[in-house]
């Protein structure tokens, strides 16, 4: 190998290096952060992991509302994207199936929707919680999450649906299947990677929002995992060591569903499905 | 066929509540936008555009949208150029591929939270790893808590450290649709390395940053949590932009028709962007 290759090989390994250190110094920083004591926290610097301490993780989970707002983060979650999975496959399946003039439209009014800025429907979605006595709840939460889930599960599903020819659930239909059946069998199975995505993105969406956390609840028991901990910013002296802990355990079902999920987040990730 | 019918019913009461749930809502901000009201359950009074008048009347508001425009057009900027570099890098053959991949996309998937704290925690004044670092060169902080200058910097660096790998994710999946012929022959014509980088792969990518550029546009011109949880608009409104101004109007001062006539104003800028954008930069009619 000559000298200009090998310096471009050095070059290229050393962006790579710093590409790495980039991204990933500071979810690096949060973690050892998470497990240390106050004293190495604020006394003894230092870049390398350690002393390990779980002081933080215990102080946070007994001493705080964590847990209180983990579960709620779990429910609202898991509404949404239930929510969503039901409707948005109605939707897509029913507009790529069916031939009416001004179909396009819906598809297109969703694309629009999802381009809608977040305070525009927080506002408004407020006012009519408190109207109809839903205000500072989960449920109102849970609707809220679903004005952004929803269009993009149509969005996504039909992209998903119209790539599966007619044909395949005719042909079942021909053999004695009913339409439901047959869509059961035939159709869902086949979009299995889009539904997948669909409630993968759903979930992000809920698990992360911080916008509708804030503007719809109020009470510090009813409030998800990022806005509770915002609170603890507020109201505390700041306890790095305990925020920390708090931010790695919202992290941690991320990393491990990407780590085992990653061909569905890449798709949806390039299809703009974060909605940020 | 069969189950025509009750697709039709599936289809109109599906999207009957997906109505409700967006459309209705949006139409309700406007209805607010026109009223004066000084809290969500006082009695509305209908006020025509003295909301909009009012809001168009204050120096806050040209302000917000001045800055709005300067985070928007910088981070988008930036997150289109380090996207690019990052996608360049990682298309090329690299260790560890897909593990560096990963790595490179993991911003853009934590919640905007947990980026907030984070970086205020690597940025405390006495003991942050970075006040540590800026010691090294002599200054004693990074005054983002106090200079508004800084404070605008550290929230766009914020913003593009979490959205740039939405720019590398489009660009490395467009640049495995360039034909590698293309390159082949320019390096048989001699072409330099950045001479195939701007005569073949930026036109090649065109189709991609056009949608990635008006994405990105909407999103950044949008934005509201990171610079809420990092700096609350502060110092002294010197990060406050349109979103902000609509969010401490509606929630802090509970002026809720202004703050409706905010985002709705800032709507129809969009809109209006949006419209001029598609002219200027048709999408291709492949989709």
């Amino acid at each position: 190998m000559n000298d200009i290759t090998l310096g471009r090989r050095a070059a290229l390994y050393g962006l790579v290096c710093v590409t790495v250190l980039y991204s990933f110094f500071p979810i690096y920083w949060m973690l050892i952060s998470s497990f240390r004591d106050d004293r190495s926290l604020y006394a003894n610097f230092s870049l390398l992991p350690g002393p390990f301490s779980l002081t933080n993780y215990e102080v946070l989970l007994e001493l705080t509302d964590y847990p209180t707002w983990f579960t709620n983060s779990i429910l609202v979650a898991f509404g949404t994207v239930c929510i969503t999975l039901v409707i948005s496959v109605l939707i897509a399946y029913s507009v790529t199936r069916l031939q009416f003039r001004g179909k396009m439209v819906v598809v297109g009014t969703m694309l629009y929707a999802y381009m809608f800025p977040p305070l525009l429907l927080a506002i408004p979605l407020f006012s009519l919680f408190v109207k109809l006595g839903l205000a500072d709840t989960r449920l109102s939460l849970m609707i809220s999450h679903c004005t952004i889930t929803l269009p993009l599960g149509v969005w996504l599903l039909w992209g998903f649906f119209k790539q599966i020819p007619m044909d395949v659930e005719e042909a079942a239909m021909v053999d004695g299947c009913s339409r439901l059946r047959a869509f059961i069998l035939v159709v869902l199975p086949l979009t299995l990677p889009g539904v997948l995505t669909v409630a993968i993105f759903s979930f992000l969406l809920s698990w992360t929002d911080y916008t509708f956390a804030l503007v719809m609840i109020g009470t510090d028991s009813l409030k998800t995992l990022p806005a509770g901990l915002d609170t603890m910013v507020g109201s505390y002296e700041l306890r790095w060591g305990e925020l920390m802990a708090g931010s790695t355990l919202i992290a941690l079902p991320l990393l491990v569903m990407f780590m085992f999920l990653s061909r569905y987040f890449i798709h949806g990730l390039s299809a703009g499905a974060l909605k940020g | 066929m069969h189950g025509e019918r009750a697709l039709y019913c599936i289809f109109g009461v599906a999207t009957a509540l997906t109505a409700l749930l967006i459309l209705y809502p949006a139409y309700h901000a406007l209805e607010l936008s026109f009223q004066d009201l000084d809290s969500f359950i006082s009695e509305p009074v209908w006020i025509g555009f003295g909301n909009y008048i009012d809001v168009l009347n204050m120096p806050e508001f040209w302000n917000a949208l001045g800055r709005g425009l300067i985070f928007s057009g910088t981070t988008i900027t930036l997150q289109v150029v380090l996207g690019i570099g990052f996608a360049m890098l990682l298309d090329t053959t690299i260790p560890a591929k897909p593990l560096v991949r990963g790595i490179a996309v993991l911003p853009y998937l934590l919640p905007t939270i947990i980026v907030a704290l984070t970086f205020q925690w690597m940025l405390d004044s006495t003991v942050g790893v970075f006040t540590q670092g800026a010691r090294l060169f002599g200054y004693s902080y990074i005054p983002w808590g106090e200079n508004g200058g800084v404070a605008m910097t550290v929230v766009i660096l914020l913003s593009v450290w979490i959205w740039t790998p939405f720019v590398t994710l489009a660009f490395l999946a467009g640049l495995q649709a360039v034909p590698g012929e293309l390159y082949e022959a320019a390096r048989v014509d001699g072409a330099s390395a950045w001479q195939r980088f701007w005569h073949i792969t930026l036109p090649q990518l065109r189709p991609v940053l056009t949608v990635v550029l008006l994405l990105r546009a909407i999103w950044m011109f949008n934005k509201f949590d990171i610079i809420w949880l990092t700096t609350r608009g502060g110092p002294l409104q010197a990060t406050e932009h349109l979103p902000i101004l609509a969010y401490r109007k509606t929630f802090e001062l509970y002026e809720v028709g202004q703050g409706a006539a905010v985002s709705a104003i800032s709507f129809v800028i969009l809109s209006a962007f949006i419209l001029v954008y598609f002219y200027f930069f048709p999408l291709d009619e492949k989709e």
